[in-house]
């Protein structure tokens, strides 16, 4: 038996009635945006406790910034300052506003007000002189914008009743910002997995220089601050290696070697042995060790401190560290800021970076291979709040570097009034760099722009495309975007298609079916509804005993005949065993996290990543991951039944079936919670999704998000600048399960529709579909937009002058105005605008005149809202007004529609009812579509959709149709057929269908079904495009393009072609000159020159006729007048004013 | 022909209900049964709200929606023969002739201490209950009281205040002036003229269900030659009307009208003949 849907109308509208403030109808809703949320929240709670944030993490990172004052010859005063603290504010009123009880500012206000939802960011500057008091001054850093439902959003924790309250929608989930009153969305990105070791083959690599090969290791490593750095080691050819980093998007190569002796106090031994890890045997790792080796000592560096100088001495310039470091403190900061950064201890990177040696040289001698970094086993999501956070850090470094810079030339200019000892000079200082310090308004342009301006460039491939819309076109395309992952738009531009591939490591992560098809496809991914983006670290600082007390050493201890494999733990490593017991290590962790042995000392998020030994496959190891942004999945574990999850890297080699037969006793360890895991959860909602060829699925993922639906419940607090709405929109008869679980029923998307599949007139040929007039007329498909008009007075003010134009009407507005205005000047609630109507007046002081902004629109609207928009403070005259005007859009002929199969078509004739064919019973279809539709498109799920929803509608019941319910054996066909007999209806959905012309009995039964159809929002209203004749292009004379200015639609090259191809010339004449650029020119039939032909003296001085003369032949005998196109006499100019001559030949 | 001998069509009624009526139709042609239904639900006229002058819209809905769902509840149109077409009218705008009035007007106050009770449904839902006809003979359809139509759902402090005018129309203008919901069709249930496939996988009596009609009907007799000839002869109508008038009456006007059509194609054909022969002289 398939499970009971439901549709749970009276539940729904009871909760409608009496919102509750205690839990949310729709759950899995805010649980669909936690990976925004929680990191955003994470700049202020982040790790175990939550006490720090990672603004605080950042700051400790950034550390203070020194200069000094060069008095008496040497380096004189030192001043140091830094940022002590940082804070973020909910957002409330500014001090300056006085009329306001509350203080605190709601979304909603932004929203409506076309403002950005802010909080103050203010830093707590600290400094101090030599080793004197230290002063601390709190800064504005501006207003940063806030994320909707964050820990710094005055609706945090808010449950429906108070969201309604505050004008959201009862089940707002937030993860977005408000800019400027748009929604905008940072969009989550997929970067390479942190701190772990990937090994690459790129023929880029040797043209690093010469004696680079191709073979290298990478890690992105990840400082606690969420910022991360890559480190990548080069294998050259000559046995050696490179450290290759960059810093401030400048790249630098180091011999490993060298950072090697400076991270620890080593010797050539000890390097030697933790390359070799005992395996002597293996020449070509000795060879290679010792040349590595023997070449380093060119350098003659001998000592820890003898690298570190040698290293400060270089990246002095460019480290940008306090004048008064000595190179060895300089050496040192490089290897804490740039080398190895996720680790703290010198040691765990000196064994880190000998394990990058060991994988590097591993992959050239083939024992392991290259690892795809386009697998999402080597992926993690880089989430908003972790970027914000990174952008926010690189602004205050900034300003601080700024204020030193500042300071420095004061210094060097020797400018006056520079006295560290007295305050007033830094406070000037922090003025005079008042450019940097507005961090608020940087945000806003990142979030408004997506484009990030950074110095150092994060550690990230790309500049622009870091923030979306979150349109809210209907609830699926809102949904989606909190989802939806990018590859990054660096990949869009490459010319292999390798990134785009679906890769089998992506299963219950990335959804196979949810990609747009074009040129995002493959690279704009959605997550799968099951998957999870973890947020914060996992405590593990238990872990390092229970792997010890599972065998794991310390240190290395050569196990004999068996190969030693690493176990690391967030890329540091942590132990070693033989690769038999990093088997069981593993696989006692992984009860131990299930069970929660140890009192859950391993946390369900803690991915633990066993690669095997294997002859040329991955680099064998046991990798544990507790760090956030990493994908995760629940599945069942089926030792104790229990929920466990699952990591993008461990899942490559784990036994995880799908279905209960697929269960392999001994080898299986997990099993898959629902085959439908796997998919978005848009594509979740397409109803048999399992019957339809795939890309069908595919085409309704995005058509559903073009569907014309509900956009929002709180439209009324809206002001979208364009929303379609569907009035008569209905619950599907057939749904899958998650269309309750994500409470789509608060936003409907289509209509059940009567559909028959027949030909029927010919209309419906080629993907068209023919409407009931008769359902049209009682509301099909009918919907609504609403288009938002900004008027601004403040606009048409210059800077400085006073307040002269006010809303309002004189005495001297005509009559007609006033049909449309009223008196204040506002329009009236319900008017219908037409092209050039008034939409609003206003009285110019300068001129004493009413003035009015016509409406530009084509349509006709009707005015839906007027709202006044005053000032933050609300001290000053009202100057903006937003007015949404509501156009209807009843369906006509050229609208396209679509069924939830990748079925779309355009609506070509609304045939009577009488004319529409009908069944016995006296159904007529509200749709038929073509048969034709679908042979070659296999789209089965439609009819399985048709016959559940005829059957559903029979009986009153909600049909689910969630995929992978019916198999060979319990068939689709049959469940509902018998549904469909017990109505008295056909087994197969057939019915004998009659004309509705004649009256006579088809020759064949026609399939009729209930099909819920979806109204896409492409309609002819805004596509048409007629010409006669219009505007023309002054320069050429031909008619301009663009349906917004009446243009015409080019005759282009293909399409001469096919005239000329059938011989047409009169048309083709027609086309290119009759209908284009037709014009009469004077030439001169003696030198063949159009150009030359130049107007004289009157013939007499009562007309205006003149003569026409030749200037070269200085004759008008010769003088003639043929129609040419006009672009060919601007292009005789043109070659004329080359110096080259035209010559026609003219024939009488 | 068997069907003049008999005297003309037979309508025979197997059941008659308030807003439902079942009957067979019999001797007669294919083309007669369906223009029969054509008519019936396309040109029988009634009366149907088709202006609205709104003067005060307060509620969530917007005007032509409104608008549009006041348009679609079925007034009473026994009287219908009394009104006439706008178009025919001689009025300049409308007029009791060719019109009525329907008013509405709900204001929802609710006071203080109802208003904080959550325990109080303070939805009013206005239905066509609340619309007020000048024309007693003119109203929504309303015998059951209790489930009178949803136009809309209003809150305190929400009001609504409109005049309606409902003229006389057919549906072939618009759905909304149809007498019937519905009219099911059907000759020849046993598919003895062959006029249909019916498409079988394996087992037509486990696929196929029998249709009602049937026991009208003597069922195939598999020896029986098929007749080439044959035409349908008995014809299975059921109607559901909307309400705004007796199923019967629809039926009724429905032949009036289609015999009114055909008297004056005849009229117009037997000038053509006069005209014909005054001039060729035959």
């Amino acid at each position: 038996m398939p499970p009971i849907a439901k549709f749970n109308t009276l539940e729904r509208e009871r909760t409608f009635q009496n919102p509750s403030d205690k839990s949310f109808q729709t759950p899995a809703l805010q649980e669909m945006v936690a990976p925004h949320i929680e990191a955003f929240n994470a700049l202020m709670e982040f790790g175990v406790g939550k006490k720090t944030g990672l603004l605080d993490l950042a700051l400790q990172d950034i550390g203070s910034k020194s200069v000094f004052d060069k008095k008496d010859g040497g380096l004189g005063n030192k001043l140091s300052f830094w940022v002590d603290e940082l804070t973020l504010s909910k957002p409330t009123l500014s001090d300056k506003e006085r009329n306001s009880t509350t203080r605190q500012i709601y979304p909603t206000e932004a929203r409506e007000r076309l403002n950005s939802y802010k909080g103050k960011l203010q830093a707590k500057l600290a400094w101090r002189v030599n080793d004197g008091p230290v002063v601390v001054e709190t800064r504005d850093l501006g207003q940063v914008p806030i994320m909707i439902r964050s820990n710094r959003c005055n609706l945090e924790g808010a449950y429906p009743k108070e969201l309604i309250k505050h004008h959201e929608e009862s089940e707002e989930f937030g993860g977005y910002f408000l800019v400027n009153g748009i929604e905008k969305l940072i969009r989550l990105l997929i970067v390479p997995r942190r701190n772990h070791v990937i090994a690459l083959i790129r023929s880029s690599f040797t043209n690093r220089g010469p004696t680079y090969s191709s073979y290298g290791t990478a890690i992105r490593c990840t400082r606690p601050d969420q910022t991360s750095q890559t480190n990548t080691v080069h294998y050259l050819t000559d046995g050696g290696s490179m450290l290759r980093f960059a810093w401030r998007k400048q790249e630098y190569l180091v011999p490993t070697m060298l950072i090697l002796k400076a991270l620890i106090d080593t010797s050539d031994k000890e390097i030697f042995d933790s390359v070799m890890l005992g395996d002597l045997q293996n020449t070509f790792l000795t060879d290679r060790v010792e040349l590595m080796l023997r070449s380093f000592k060119t350098y003659n560096l001998h000592t820890r401190k003898q690298c570190l100088a040698y290293l400060g001495e270089k990246f002095r310039v460019v480290m940008n560290f306090p004048e008064d470091f000595t190179d060895v403190e300089v050496g040192e900061g490089i290897l804490n800021k740039i080398v190895l950064v996720h680790l703290k201890n010198n040691r765990d990177k000196f064994n880190l970076l000998i394990f990058m040696i060991r994988k590097v040289y591993a992959l050239v001698a083939g024992e392991c291979s290259p690892d795809n970094p386009d697998s999402p086993q080597h992926q993690e999501v880089l989430l908003g709040g972790h970027l914000y956070g990174s952008i926010i850090k690189e602004k205050i470094e900034d300003w601080l570097n700024g204020i030193k810079a500042q300071i420095t030339q004061d210094v060097r200019r020797k400018v006056a009034g520079v006295d560290f000892l007295n305050n007033q000079y830094f406070t000037k200082t922090l003025l005079k760099t008042s450019g940097l310090q507005d961090i608020g308004q940087k945000m806003s342009y990142f979030l408004a722009t997506g484009n990030l301006v950074s110095n150092t460039g994060l550690d990230l491939q790309q500049a622009t495309g870091y923030t979306i819309v979150a349109e809210k076109l209907n609830f699926y395309r809102f949904l989606a975007h909190f989802r939806c992952i990018h590859r990054g738009s660096f990949f869009a531009e490459l010319k292999t298609t390798t990134v785009r591939k679906l890769l089998p490591e992506a299963w219950g992560f990335l959804c196979p079916v949810h990609t747009p098809d074009g040129s995002p496809c493959g690279l704009l991914n959605h997550l799968s509804h099951t998957c999870k983006v973890i947020t914060q670290p996992a405590d593990v600082s238990r872990l390092p005993n229970i792997l010890a007390s599972l065998g794991v050493s310390q240190t290395l201890v050569p196990a004999r005949g068996q190969k030693t494999v690493v176990v690391q733990l967030d890329g540091r490593i942590v132990g070693y065993c033989s690769s038999d017991e990093a088997k069981k290590v593993a696989d006692a962790l992984r009860h131990y996290k299930v069970s929660g042995a140890h009192q859950g000392a391993i946390p369900l998020d803690v991915e633990l990543g066993y690669v095997p030994v294997s002859h040329g496959g991955q680099y064998p190891g046991l990798y544990i991951f507790s760090t956030p942004a990493r994908m995760m999945r629940p599945v069942r574990y089926l030792a104790n039944g229990k929920t466990d999850m699952v990591g993008s890297f461990e899942q490559v080699y784990m036994e995880i079936a799908c279905m209960d037969d697929e269960i392999r006793p001994g080898e299986s360890t997990h099993q898959e919670l629902a085959p439908t895991s796997m998919l978005s959860i848009i594509a979740n909602l397409t109803p048999f999704s399992d019957f339809n060829q795939s890309p069908r699925n595919m085409y309704q993922c995005q058509m559903g998000k073009q569907a014309m639906g509900t956009p929002a419940t709180a439209l009324k607090y809206r002001t979208d600048n364009k929303m379609y709405r569907l009035q008569t929109g209905q619950t599907p008869i057939v749904r899958p399960a998650l269309h309750n679980t994500y409470g789509m029923d608060g936003f409907p998307n289509g209509m059940n529709a009567v559909v028959a599949v027949i030909s029927y007139t010919g209309y419906d040929m080629e993907d068209a579909m023919i409407l009931n007039k008769s359902s049209h007329e009682r509301g099909f498909g009918y919907g609504t937009i609403y288009k938002s008009e900004i008027v601004d007075l403040g606009d048409l003010r210059i800077r400085g002058e006073a307040v002269l134009h006010h809303f309002g009407m004189g005495l001297d507005a005509p009559r007609s105005w006033r049909e449309k205005l009223d008196k204040d000047g506002l329009p009236c609630i319900g008017v219908t605008l037409k092209e050039g109507d008034p939409i609003c007046a206003y009285i110019d002081d300068t001129t004493g005149k009413t003035m009015i902004k016509k409406y530009k629109g084509m349509e006709d609207g009707i005015v839906d809202e007027v709202r006044l928009l005053g000032s933050d403070n609300g001290d000053s005259e009202l100057q903006k007004i937003h007015i949404k005007l509501r156009i209807t859009r009843s369906p006509i002929i050229g609208d396209k529609f679509s069924s939830r199969h990748g079925q779309k078509g355009v609506c070509s004739q609304k045939w009577p009812s009488v004319d529409m064919p009908f069944s016995e019973s006296g159904i007529q279809p509200d749709v038929i579509i073509n048969p034709h539709a679908f042979p070659s498109r296999m789209t089965i799920g439609m009819f399985v959709e048709s016959l559940a929803g005829k059957s559903g509608a029979l009986h009153g019941i909600a049909q689910d149709a969630t995929p992978f319910t019916y198999n060979e054996t319990f068939t689709a066909a049959d469940y509902f057929g018998d549904q469909l007999k017990a109505a008295g209806y056909n087994y197969h959905g057939n019915e004998p269908m009659y004309s509705g012309i004649t009256g006579e009995e088809f020759k064949v039964d026609i399939y009729l079904g209930v099909v819920y159809y979806q109204r896409l929002r492409h309609m002819v209203s805004d596509k048409y495009q007629v010409r006669t004749t219009g505007p023309v292009h002054n320069l050429t004379m031909q008619p301009v393009k663009g349906r917004k200015r009446a243009g015409g639609i080019r005759f282009g090259e293909m399409e001469r072609d096919s005239l000329l191809a059938h011989g047409v010339s009169y048309l083709l004449q027609d086309r290119l000159m009759n209908c284009s650029d037709y014009s009469i020119c004077n030439i001169c039939t003696k030198c063949g020159s159009i150009t030359s032909p130049i107007s004289t003296h009157a013939v007499s001085s009562l007309s205006n006729v003149r003569e026409i003369e030749c200037r070269a032949c200085q004759t008008s005998t010769g003088i003639d007048q043929v129609a040419i196109p006009y672009v060919f006499r601007y292009l005789a100019t043109e070659l004329m004013s080359m110096g080259i001559k035209v010559t026609l030949k003219t024939q009488p | 022909m068997d069907m003049y001998n008999n005297g003309g069509p037979e309508v025979s009624i197997r059941s008659l209900k308030k807003d439902s009526m079942k009957f067979v139709l019999t001797n007669t042609d294919l083309s007669v049964a369906n223009a029969l239904r054509r008519i019936m639900i396309a040109e029988v006229p009634t009366m149907a709200i088709d202006m609205v002058e709104i003067e005060t819209n307060s509620t969530v809905l917007t005007d032509e929606f409104i608008a549009h769902r006041l348009g679609m509840i079925p007034l009473t149109s026994f009287d219908v023969d009394r009104i006439q077409y706008t178009r025919d009218c001689t009025c300049s705008h409308y007029c009791p002739n060719c019109s009525v009035e329907l008013h509405l007007h709900v204001k929802v106050t609710v006071d203080y201490e109802e208003m904080n009770d959550p325990n109080v449904d303070k939805t009013r839902q206005v239905t066509s209950m609340d619309l007020i006809s000048v024309d007693d003979s003119v109203r929504p359809v309303s015998d059951d009281k209790l489930h009178p139509i949803l136009i809309v759902k209003m809150r305190p402090g929400q009001e609504l205040k409109l005049k309606c005018v409902a003229k006389k129309g057919v549906a072939k203008e618009h759905a909304k002036w149809s007498p019937v919901y519905g009219v099911a069709f059907e000759y020849d249930p046993y598919n003895k003229l062959r006029h249909s496939h019916y498409w079988i996988e394996e087992d037509e009596k486990l696929e196929w269900g029998v249709s009602a009609n049937a026991a009208e009907e003597t069922p195939v007799d598999p020896n029986e030659p098929f007749d080439y000839n044959a035409k349908p002869e008995k014809f299975y109508i059921e109607l559901e009307t909307s309400g705004c008038m007796k199923p019967e009456d629809v039926v009724l006007r429905a032949m009036t009208i289609m015999q009114d059509k055909l008297g004056g194609l005849q009229i117009k054909l037997d000038d053509e003949f006069k005209e014909d022969t005054q001039r060729w002289g035959y």
